[in-house]
């Protein structure tokens, strides 16, 4: 990190120095403001696109290679290991385990916040070890979350679901007894 | 199922549309602040010249990126903005890609009297013309309108 100078009368200027905000504010200084316009359209093609319209309706789909005897959930129309097609449709229960997460004091802005979020990959309860997607955990704090912690979706209501992956909210809890 | 299930809803092969935030903001820094600020009150440009090599910039530098001789302030002088056009094209795109209604002429134009150049937008009806070695001057904003930036330069005009 450059060490912050501070100057008490702004300008004159020094070689080196940090635009501050009210420079750019002020237009005390000339600068060049430009927002390009950078849309983009991800083609989902066959299988993600079945896996997100699942979700609108609260399902989680995964697909079966046979070959291989697993389930692969985010779905793809080829097994990556075998290369062979994956064939069946598989309904997913919402419920599985934390795999891996990280605590975040950025937010997806980059901007700092107070209240950290976690995030993480969700290992769904019927397909194999360390294989999931990634998501957000809440209903619990930064000490409690574990990995191997049972975990269930909690997902937005109806109306609000768009078929996108934030259809499900995050991945609280689960205690004793519940299923 | 699967892998030989045939597509039949047209509606169903989903796009992910979203729009990503890339702001660009760039600073004149210490050289091109005074340089723009100077256009702003003045219709001429700022130059500098390197004491060592004698090489003439314009837009000014603080050192010169030839010898890496530091440029001292006494070397900045104005420059009138009249140009000789060492290369140029016919823009029938604008940047987004999209057809524009009347083409544009953009050129690399040695600034007269130093040994630098800059891009600017010439001003013509001509677009089948070779506009190689013409003489332009910079027609720029009415004073009160300008803000700083090379935009202060409208077009440039064949003398």
């Amino acid at each position: 990190m450059v060490k912050k100078k501070e100057y008490k009368e702004w300008p004159p200027y020094a070689p080196g120095t940090h635009v501050h905000e009210s420079d750019i504010s002020e237009k005390k200084i000339t600068f060049t403001w430009w927002e390009p316009e950078v849309q983009y359209s991800w083609s989902l093609g066959p299988a993600m696109s079945k896996f997100l319209m699942g979700l609108k309706e609260g399902k989680i789909y995964g697909i079966h290679c046979k070959r291989c005897k697993r389930i692969i959930v985010p779905p793809r129309m080829f097994c990556e290991y075998c290369f062979g097609p994956t064939e069946e449709w598989v309904e997913l229960p919402d419920t599985g385990i934390i795999e891996t997460f990280s605590i975040s004091y950025l937010d997806p802005d980059a901007r700092r916040i107070e209240e950290p979020i976690l995030v993480g990959v969700v290992d769904l309860d019927g397909t194999p070890p360390h294989h999931g997607f990634m998501t957000y955990f809440g209903e619990m704090t930064k000490d409690e979350i574990k990995i191997g912690m049972r975990v269930k979706a909690v997902w937005k209501p109806e109306n609000e679901r768009e078929g996108s992956i934030t259809d499900i909210k995050y991945f609280k809890p689960l205690k004793g007894g519940e299923d | 199922m699967g892998f030989l299930e045939k597509q039949t809803d047209p509606t169903s092969p989903m796009h992910w549309r979203g729009d990503m935030q890339a702001d660009y903001f760039y600073p004149s820094g210490i050289a091109g602040d005074k340089f723009f600020k100077h256009l702003m009150k003045n219709d001429t440009f700022l130059a500098c010249k390197c004491s060592k090599c004698s090489k003439v910039y314009c837009p000014p530098r603080l050192y010169c990126e030839d010898c890496f001789e530091e440029i001292p302030d006494s070397n900045w002088k104005e420059v009138p903005p009249v140009g000789t056009i060492r290369l140029f094209t016919v823009a029938r795109l604008n940047a987004h890609g999209k057809n524009l209604v009347t083409p544009k002429v953009v050129a690399f134009i040695d600034i007269g009297s130093t040994n630098s150049a800059i891009l600017g937008i010439i001003n013509t009806n001509d677009f089948n013309k070779d506009f190689t070695n013409a003489k332009v001057k910079a027609i720029l904003r009415s004073k009160d309108k300008r803000e700083g930036t090379l935009k202060d330069i409208v077009y440039w005009e064949e003398v």
